[in-house]
Protein backbone atom coordinates (compact mmCIF):
# COMPACT_ATOMS: atom_id res chain seq x y z
CA UNK A 1 0.00 0.00 0.00
CA UNK A 2 2.80 2.37 0.94
CA UNK A 3 4.65 1.51 -2.24
CA UNK A 4 1.55 2.37 -4.30
CA UNK A 5 1.22 5.76 -2.64
CA UNK A 6 4.88 6.54 -3.19
CA UNK A 7 4.66 5.50 -6.83
CA UNK A 8 1.58 7.62 -7.45
CA UNK A 9 3.23 10.60 -5.76
CA UNK A 10 6.28 10.29 -7.96
CA UNK A 11 4.12 10.03 -11.07
CA UNK A 12 2.14 13.12 -10.10
CA UNK A 13 5.32 15.10 -9.46
CA UNK A 14 6.74 14.05 -12.80
CA UNK A 15 3.54 15.06 -14.56
CA UNK A 16 3.63 18.45 -12.84
CA UNK A 17 7.19 18.99 -14.00
CA UNK A 18 6.17 17.99 -17.53
CA UNK A 19 3.22 20.42 -17.56
CA UNK A 20 5.38 23.24 -16.20
CA UNK A 21 7.92 22.61 -18.93
CA UNK A 22 5.27 22.66 -21.62
CA UNK A 23 3.82 25.92 -20.34
CA UNK A 24 7.24 27.54 -20.27
CA UNK A 25 7.96 26.35 -23.79
CA UNK A 26 4.64 27.78 -24.95
CA UNK A 27 5.49 31.12 -23.37
CA UNK A 28 8.85 31.18 -25.13
CA UNK A 29 7.18 30.49 -28.46
CA UNK A 30 4.65 33.28 -27.96
CA UNK A 31 7.41 35.67 -26.97
CA UNK A 32 9.38 34.83 -30.10
CA UNK A 33 6.32 35.28 -32.32
CA UNK A 34 5.60 38.64 -30.72
CA UNK A 35 9.15 39.76 -31.39
CA UNK A 36 8.61 38.88 -35.05
CA UNK A 37 5.52 41.07 -35.12
CA UNK A 38 3.05 38.21 -35.21
CA UNK A 39 0.83 38.94 -32.26
CA UNK A 40 -2.34 37.46 -30.88
CA UNK A 41 -5.40 39.69 -31.12
CA UNK A 42 -5.66 43.12 -32.74
CA UNK A 43 -2.22 44.74 -32.87
CA UNK A 44 -3.81 48.18 -33.14
CA UNK A 45 -5.60 47.64 -29.83
CA UNK A 46 -2.70 46.13 -27.91
CA UNK A 47 -2.61 47.85 -24.49
CA UNK A 48 0.55 49.65 -23.56
CA UNK A 49 1.70 49.96 -27.14
CA UNK A 50 3.68 53.18 -27.42
CA UNK A 51 3.08 55.45 -30.39
CA UNK A 52 0.36 53.18 -31.69
CA UNK A 53 -2.68 55.26 -32.56
CA UNK A 54 -6.11 53.75 -32.65
CA UNK A 55 -7.57 52.68 -35.99
CA UNK A 56 -6.80 50.03 -38.58
CA UNK A 57 -3.23 49.21 -39.47
CA UNK A 58 -1.96 50.21 -42.91
CA UNK A 59 -2.08 47.79 -45.81
CA UNK A 60 1.45 46.67 -46.62
CA UNK A 61 3.34 45.36 -49.61
CA UNK A 62 6.73 43.77 -49.89
CA UNK A 63 8.67 42.11 -47.08
CA UNK A 64 7.45 42.49 -43.48
CA UNK A 65 8.32 45.83 -41.93
CA UNK A 66 10.09 46.07 -38.58
CA UNK A 67 7.56 45.63 -35.75
CA UNK A 68 8.68 48.83 -34.03
CA UNK A 69 7.15 50.80 -36.92
CA UNK A 70 3.71 51.40 -35.43
CA UNK A 71 2.87 55.00 -36.24
CA UNK A 72 0.21 55.89 -38.79
CA UNK A 73 0.69 59.62 -38.47
CA UNK A 74 0.99 61.62 -41.68
CA UNK A 75 2.84 64.92 -41.18
CA UNK A 76 3.22 67.43 -43.96
CA UNK A 77 6.22 67.08 -46.24
CA UNK A 78 8.47 70.14 -46.28
CA UNK A 79 11.83 70.56 -47.91
CA UNK A 80 13.38 71.96 -51.07
CA UNK A 81 13.00 71.22 -54.74
CA UNK A 82 16.04 70.01 -56.71
CA UNK A 83 16.21 73.56 -58.05
CA UNK A 84 16.54 75.00 -54.54
CA UNK A 85 13.05 76.39 -54.02
CA UNK A 86 11.30 75.82 -50.71
CA UNK A 87 8.32 73.45 -50.95
CA UNK A 88 5.74 72.18 -48.49
CA UNK A 89 2.96 69.76 -49.33
CA UNK A 90 -0.15 69.14 -47.26
CA UNK A 91 -1.01 65.45 -46.98
CA UNK A 92 -3.46 65.64 -44.06
CA UNK A 93 -6.52 67.81 -43.77
CA UNK A 94 -7.13 67.54 -47.49
CA UNK A 95 -9.72 65.64 -49.47
CA UNK A 96 -7.35 63.46 -51.45
CA UNK A 97 -4.92 60.61 -51.17
CA UNK A 98 -1.20 61.28 -51.46
CA UNK A 99 1.24 58.63 -52.62
CA UNK A 100 4.70 59.39 -51.26
CA UNK A 101 7.45 57.65 -53.19
CA UNK A 102 10.69 57.67 -51.22
CA UNK A 103 13.44 57.28 -53.81
CA UNK A 104 17.08 58.12 -54.16
CA UNK A 105 19.19 59.08 -57.14
CA UNK A 106 21.69 56.30 -56.60
CA UNK A 107 19.58 53.26 -55.76
CA UNK A 108 19.55 50.81 -58.67
CA UNK A 109 16.01 49.61 -58.00
CA UNK A 110 14.78 53.19 -58.09
CA UNK A 111 15.91 53.73 -61.69
CA UNK A 112 12.97 51.82 -63.14
CA UNK A 113 10.59 53.80 -60.97
CA UNK A 114 12.09 57.13 -62.04
CA UNK A 115 11.58 56.02 -65.65
CA UNK A 116 8.01 54.92 -64.96
CA UNK A 117 7.20 58.33 -63.50
CA UNK A 118 8.28 59.92 -66.79
CA UNK A 119 5.09 58.49 -68.30
CA UNK A 120 2.39 59.45 -65.82
CA UNK A 121 -0.34 58.36 -68.20
CA UNK A 122 0.80 54.75 -67.92
CA UNK A 123 0.74 54.71 -64.13
CA UNK A 124 -3.08 54.44 -63.98
CA UNK A 125 -3.24 56.21 -60.65
CA UNK A 126 -6.82 56.42 -59.38
CA UNK A 127 -8.37 59.85 -59.61
CA UNK A 128 -7.71 61.88 -56.55
CA UNK A 129 -4.31 60.35 -55.79
CA UNK A 130 -1.43 62.79 -55.81
CA UNK A 131 2.04 61.41 -56.51
CA UNK A 132 5.00 63.03 -54.76
CA UNK A 133 8.59 61.80 -54.87
CA UNK A 134 10.57 62.44 -51.71
CA UNK A 135 14.34 62.10 -51.64
CA UNK A 136 16.66 62.88 -48.79
CA UNK A 137 17.72 66.49 -48.39
CA UNK A 138 20.56 68.20 -50.28
CA UNK A 139 22.91 67.46 -47.40
CA UNK A 140 22.60 63.74 -48.22
CA UNK A 141 21.57 63.72 -51.86
CA UNK A 142 23.01 65.35 -54.95
CA UNK A 143 20.37 67.83 -56.08
CA UNK A 144 21.69 67.89 -59.63
CA UNK A 145 21.31 64.15 -60.02
CA UNK A 146 17.81 64.22 -58.57
CA UNK A 147 16.92 67.00 -60.97
CA UNK A 148 18.29 64.98 -63.88
CA UNK A 149 16.13 62.00 -62.97
CA UNK A 150 12.93 63.90 -62.20
CA UNK A 151 10.76 64.22 -65.31
CA UNK A 152 8.95 67.51 -65.96
CA UNK A 153 5.75 67.89 -64.00
CA UNK A 154 6.70 65.36 -61.32
CA UNK A 155 6.54 66.84 -57.85
CA UNK A 156 9.85 66.17 -56.10
CA UNK A 157 10.74 67.32 -52.61
CA UNK A 158 14.14 66.80 -51.01
CA UNK A 159 13.59 66.33 -47.29
CA UNK A 160 15.57 64.22 -44.86
CA UNK A 161 13.06 65.16 -42.18
CA UNK A 162 10.27 63.50 -44.15
CA UNK A 163 12.26 60.25 -44.30
CA UNK A 164 12.49 60.39 -40.52
CA UNK A 165 8.84 61.37 -40.04
CA UNK A 166 7.67 58.42 -42.13
CA UNK A 167 10.20 55.98 -40.67
CA UNK A 168 11.47 55.09 -44.12
CA UNK A 169 13.70 52.02 -43.89
CA UNK A 170 15.28 52.53 -47.32
CA UNK A 171 14.53 53.25 -50.94
CA UNK A 172 12.38 52.55 -52.80
CA UNK A 173 9.58 52.83 -50.26
CA UNK A 174 5.98 53.93 -50.69
CA UNK A 175 3.44 55.42 -48.32
CA UNK A 176 -0.20 56.11 -49.14
CA UNK A 177 -1.84 58.78 -47.01
CA UNK A 178 -5.58 59.29 -46.67
CA UNK A 179 -5.77 63.07 -46.43
CA UNK A 180 -9.31 63.14 -45.07
CA UNK A 181 -8.49 60.68 -42.28
CA UNK A 182 -5.06 62.22 -41.74
CA UNK A 183 -3.21 58.93 -41.53
CA UNK A 184 -1.21 56.37 -43.49
CA UNK A 185 -3.35 53.65 -45.01
CA UNK A 186 -0.73 51.76 -46.98
CA UNK A 187 3.02 51.39 -47.09
CA UNK A 188 5.79 49.09 -48.14
CA UNK A 189 8.57 48.24 -50.54
CA UNK A 190 7.93 47.81 -54.25
CA UNK A 191 10.31 47.32 -57.15
CA UNK A 192 7.73 47.90 -59.86
CA UNK A 193 4.92 50.39 -60.00
CA UNK A 194 2.23 47.78 -60.66
CA UNK A 195 2.88 46.54 -57.12
CA UNK A 196 2.24 50.04 -55.88
CA UNK A 197 -0.96 50.29 -57.89
CA UNK A 198 -2.16 47.13 -56.15
CA UNK A 199 -1.29 48.65 -52.79
CA UNK A 200 -3.33 51.74 -53.60
CA UNK A 201 -6.35 49.71 -54.67
CA UNK A 202 -6.27 47.51 -51.56
CA UNK A 203 -5.67 50.40 -49.21
CA UNK A 204 -8.46 52.52 -50.67
CA UNK A 205 -10.93 49.63 -50.49
CA UNK A 206 -9.77 48.88 -46.95
CA UNK A 207 -10.16 52.51 -45.94
CA UNK A 208 -13.65 52.79 -47.40
CA UNK A 209 -14.81 49.64 -45.63
CA UNK A 210 -16.78 46.69 -47.07
CA UNK A 211 -19.64 47.26 -49.49
CA UNK A 212 -22.53 45.78 -47.50
CA UNK A 213 -24.89 45.12 -50.38
CA UNK A 214 -22.57 42.88 -52.34
CA UNK A 215 -21.79 39.73 -50.41
CA UNK A 216 -19.13 38.58 -52.84
CA UNK A 217 -17.02 41.69 -52.44
CA UNK A 218 -17.06 41.40 -48.66
CA UNK A 219 -16.06 37.76 -48.87
CA UNK A 220 -18.85 36.81 -46.48
CA UNK A 221 -19.82 33.24 -45.97
CA UNK A 222 -22.48 31.22 -44.20
CA UNK A 223 -25.18 33.04 -42.23
CA UNK A 224 -23.52 36.43 -42.74
CA UNK A 225 -23.62 36.03 -46.51
CA UNK A 226 -27.25 34.93 -46.37
CA UNK A 227 -28.18 37.95 -44.27
CA UNK A 228 -26.36 40.30 -46.64
CA UNK A 229 -28.15 38.79 -49.64
CA UNK A 230 -31.50 39.06 -47.90
CA UNK A 231 -30.86 42.70 -47.13
CA UNK A 232 -29.95 43.39 -50.77
CA UNK A 233 -33.11 41.72 -52.05
CA UNK A 234 -35.30 43.62 -49.63
CA UNK A 235 -33.72 46.92 -50.69
CA UNK A 236 -34.54 45.97 -54.28
CA UNK A 237 -38.14 45.45 -53.32
CA UNK A 238 -38.06 41.66 -53.51
CA UNK A 239 -39.72 40.35 -50.37
CA UNK A 240 -40.00 36.75 -49.17
CA UNK A 241 -42.52 34.88 -51.31
CA UNK A 242 -42.00 37.11 -54.34
CA UNK A 243 -42.82 35.07 -57.51
CA UNK A 244 -39.46 36.06 -59.06
CA UNK A 245 -37.79 33.93 -56.46
CA UNK A 246 -39.58 30.79 -57.73
CA UNK A 247 -39.09 30.57 -61.53
CA UNK A 248 -41.02 27.76 -63.18
CA UNK A 249 -39.13 27.79 -66.46
CA UNK A 250 -36.10 29.26 -68.10
CA UNK A 251 -38.41 31.80 -69.69
CA UNK A 252 -39.06 33.18 -66.20
CA UNK A 253 -35.35 33.66 -65.70
CA UNK A 254 -34.31 34.90 -69.14
CA UNK A 255 -37.36 36.94 -70.03
CA UNK A 256 -37.21 38.38 -73.53
CA UNK A 257 -33.72 37.12 -74.18
CA UNK A 258 -34.35 33.50 -75.12
CA UNK A 259 -34.28 32.82 -78.87
CA UNK A 260 -35.45 29.44 -80.04
CA UNK A 261 -33.67 27.76 -82.93
CA UNK A 262 -34.94 24.99 -85.16
CA UNK A 263 -34.35 22.43 -82.48
CA UNK A 264 -36.36 24.42 -80.01
CA UNK A 265 -33.41 25.17 -77.72
CA UNK A 266 -33.31 28.76 -76.54
CA UNK A 267 -29.50 28.74 -76.74
CA UNK A 268 -29.02 28.15 -80.45
CA UNK A 269 -28.83 31.78 -81.39
CA UNK A 270 -30.71 33.02 -84.41
CA UNK A 271 -31.71 29.60 -85.74
CA UNK A 272 -34.34 29.79 -88.50
CA UNK B 1 2.48 71.96 -38.92
CA UNK B 2 5.14 72.20 -41.59
CA UNK B 3 7.60 75.07 -41.67
CA UNK B 4 9.02 76.23 -44.96
CA UNK B 5 11.57 78.99 -45.44
CA UNK B 6 13.47 80.54 -48.31
CA UNK B 7 14.65 83.98 -49.42
CA UNK B 8 13.87 85.45 -46.02
CA UNK B 9 10.23 84.36 -46.04
CA UNK B 10 9.23 81.85 -43.40
CA UNK B 11 5.85 80.22 -43.04
CA UNK B 12 4.62 77.91 -40.33
CA UNK B 13 1.82 76.55 -42.45
CA UNK B 14 -1.69 75.91 -41.19
CA UNK B 15 -2.97 72.41 -41.91
CA UNK B 16 -4.06 71.83 -45.47
CA UNK B 17 -1.79 74.41 -47.13
CA UNK B 18 0.81 73.76 -49.79
CA UNK B 19 3.61 76.32 -50.18
CA UNK B 20 6.21 77.18 -52.78
CA UNK B 21 8.80 79.91 -52.14
CA UNK B 22 11.13 80.71 -55.00
CA UNK B 23 12.82 83.24 -57.21
CA UNK B 24 12.37 83.29 -60.97
CA UNK B 25 15.45 82.63 -63.03
CA UNK B 26 16.83 85.71 -64.74
CA UNK B 27 18.45 86.56 -68.03
CA UNK B 28 21.16 89.13 -68.45
CA UNK B 29 20.76 92.11 -66.12
CA UNK B 30 17.31 91.11 -64.91
CA UNK B 31 16.76 90.96 -61.17
CA UNK B 32 14.16 88.78 -59.58
CA UNK B 33 12.89 88.75 -56.03
CA UNK B 34 11.08 86.37 -53.76
CA UNK B 35 7.70 84.96 -54.66
CA UNK B 36 5.75 82.83 -52.19
CA UNK B 37 2.69 80.85 -53.23
CA UNK B 38 0.31 79.29 -50.74
CA UNK B 39 -2.72 77.17 -51.62
CA UNK B 40 -5.13 74.63 -50.23
CA UNK B 41 -4.70 72.55 -53.35
CA UNK B 42 -1.61 71.24 -55.21
CA UNK B 43 0.23 74.20 -56.72
CA UNK B 44 1.24 73.50 -60.34
CA UNK B 45 4.93 73.87 -61.03
CA UNK B 46 4.39 76.45 -63.76
CA UNK B 47 2.06 78.74 -61.82
CA UNK B 48 2.28 82.39 -62.78
CA UNK B 49 3.36 84.97 -60.22
CA UNK B 50 -0.21 85.93 -59.37
CA UNK B 51 -1.81 82.53 -59.78
CA UNK B 52 -2.05 82.09 -63.51
CA UNK B 53 -2.50 78.38 -64.15
CA UNK B 54 -3.57 77.76 -60.57
CA UNK B 55 -6.71 79.80 -59.92
CA UNK B 56 -8.52 77.91 -62.67
CA UNK B 57 -8.02 74.73 -60.62
CA UNK B 58 -9.66 76.11 -57.50
CA UNK B 59 -12.71 74.55 -55.97
CA UNK B 60 -15.17 76.68 -54.01
CA UNK B 61 -13.49 75.67 -50.74
CA UNK B 62 -9.97 76.58 -51.90
CA UNK B 63 -7.66 79.48 -51.18
CA UNK B 64 -4.72 80.75 -53.21
CA UNK B 65 -2.39 83.45 -51.89
CA UNK B 66 0.77 85.17 -53.09
CA UNK B 67 3.39 87.15 -51.23
CA UNK B 68 5.30 88.93 -53.99
CA UNK B 69 8.41 91.01 -53.42
CA UNK B 70 9.26 94.09 -55.50
CA UNK B 71 12.71 95.51 -56.05
CA UNK B 72 14.37 97.96 -53.63
CA UNK B 73 13.63 100.79 -56.07
CA UNK B 74 10.01 100.56 -54.87
CA UNK B 75 10.96 101.46 -51.32
CA UNK B 76 9.72 104.83 -50.22
CA UNK B 77 7.04 105.02 -52.88
CA UNK B 78 3.54 105.94 -51.79
CA UNK B 79 2.12 102.58 -52.90
CA UNK B 80 4.27 100.82 -50.29
CA UNK B 81 3.82 103.37 -47.53
CA UNK B 82 1.92 100.99 -45.27
CA UNK B 83 4.27 99.50 -42.69
CA UNK B 84 3.72 95.84 -42.00
CA UNK B 85 1.78 93.00 -43.58
CA UNK B 86 -1.98 92.79 -42.89
CA UNK B 87 -2.62 90.10 -40.30
CA UNK B 88 -6.39 90.09 -39.80
CA UNK B 89 -8.51 90.55 -42.89
CA UNK B 90 -12.27 90.90 -42.88
CA UNK B 91 -14.72 89.16 -45.15
CA UNK B 92 -15.59 92.57 -46.55
CA UNK B 93 -11.98 92.96 -47.74
CA UNK B 94 -12.62 90.37 -50.43
CA UNK B 95 -14.49 91.41 -53.57
CA UNK B 96 -15.30 89.69 -56.85
CA UNK B 97 -13.87 92.68 -58.70
CA UNK B 98 -10.42 92.37 -57.18
CA UNK B 99 -9.16 89.51 -59.28
CA UNK B 100 -6.28 89.22 -61.69
CA UNK B 101 -8.42 86.85 -63.66
CA UNK B 102 -12.14 87.33 -63.25
CA UNK B 103 -13.35 83.79 -62.71
CA UNK B 104 -17.00 83.64 -61.79
CA UNK B 105 -17.72 83.01 -58.16
CA UNK B 106 -14.23 83.85 -56.91
CA UNK B 107 -13.19 86.87 -54.88
CA UNK B 108 -9.87 88.52 -54.19
CA UNK B 109 -8.03 91.02 -52.08
CA UNK B 110 -4.69 92.79 -52.57
CA UNK B 111 -2.50 94.80 -50.20
CA UNK B 112 0.75 96.70 -50.72
CA UNK B 113 3.13 97.30 -47.82
CA UNK B 114 6.70 97.29 -46.61
CA UNK B 115 7.72 94.51 -44.28
CA UNK B 116 11.18 94.32 -42.68
CA UNK B 117 12.36 96.99 -45.09
CA UNK B 118 11.21 95.06 -48.15
CA UNK B 119 8.34 96.08 -50.49
CA UNK B 120 5.67 93.43 -50.96
CA UNK B 121 2.19 92.82 -52.18
CA UNK B 122 -0.13 90.21 -50.70
CA UNK B 123 -2.81 88.90 -53.06
CA UNK B 124 -5.33 86.25 -52.06
CA UNK B 125 -8.14 84.55 -53.95
CA UNK B 126 -11.10 82.72 -52.46
CA UNK B 127 -12.58 79.86 -54.45
CA UNK B 128 -16.09 81.10 -53.69
CA UNK B 129 -17.11 84.59 -52.63
CA UNK B 130 -20.17 83.04 -51.02
CA UNK B 131 -17.92 81.11 -48.62
CA UNK B 132 -15.86 84.10 -47.49
CA UNK B 133 -17.07 83.82 -43.91
CA UNK B 134 -15.48 80.37 -43.68
CA UNK B 135 -12.43 80.98 -45.86
CA UNK B 136 -11.20 84.36 -44.59
CA UNK B 137 -10.26 82.96 -41.13
CA UNK B 138 -8.04 80.43 -42.93
CA UNK B 139 -6.38 83.26 -44.84
CA UNK B 140 -5.78 85.01 -41.52
CA UNK B 141 -4.25 81.82 -40.10
CA UNK B 142 -1.86 81.84 -43.02
CA UNK B 143 -1.04 85.54 -42.56
CA UNK B 144 -0.33 85.07 -38.88
CA UNK B 145 2.12 82.29 -39.74
CA UNK B 146 4.29 84.42 -42.05
CA UNK B 147 7.49 86.16 -41.03
CA UNK B 148 9.83 88.14 -43.26
CA UNK B 149 13.51 88.73 -42.61
CA UNK B 150 15.24 91.91 -43.65
CA UNK B 151 17.00 92.10 -46.98
CA UNK B 152 20.37 92.22 -45.24
CA UNK B 153 19.65 89.02 -43.35
CA UNK B 154 18.43 87.39 -46.54
CA UNK B 155 21.51 88.35 -48.52
CA UNK B 156 23.70 86.54 -46.07
CA UNK B 157 21.42 83.52 -45.90
CA UNK B 158 22.75 80.00 -46.38
CA UNK B 159 22.38 78.08 -49.56
CA UNK B 160 20.23 75.00 -49.72
CA UNK B 161 22.36 73.53 -52.44
CA UNK B 162 24.29 70.37 -51.86
CA UNK B 163 27.96 70.90 -50.98
CA UNK B 164 28.80 68.65 -53.94
CA UNK B 165 27.23 71.10 -56.40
Amino acid sequence: MLALVVTLTVVVVLLMVLVAGLLRSHADILRALHALGVGVGDPAGRPGATGAPSGPTPVTIGPPLPPERRSTTAPAVAGVTPGGDARALAVSGVERYTLLAFLSSGCSTCQGLWRAFASPGTLALPEGVRLVVVTKGPELEIAGEVAAKAPPGLQVVMSTEAWSDYEVPGSPFFVLVDGAAGRRVGEGVANHFHQVADLIRRAMVDARGPVEHTASTTHLDGPARESANDAALIRAGILPGDPSLYPRSLEDVFQGTAVRGAGGSPYQGTGR
Amino acid sequence: MATVEAHGIRARLPEGFDAHIFRRSTIGDERSYAVAHFATFPIPADTGDFGGGAVTLMRPSDIFAVLFEYGPESLGKKLFAERGMPRALQASDFRPTVLRRGLQGQAGTQWFFTESGRPFTFYAVLGAYSRRAVLVPKVNSLLSSLTVASAAATAGGGSTASPWN
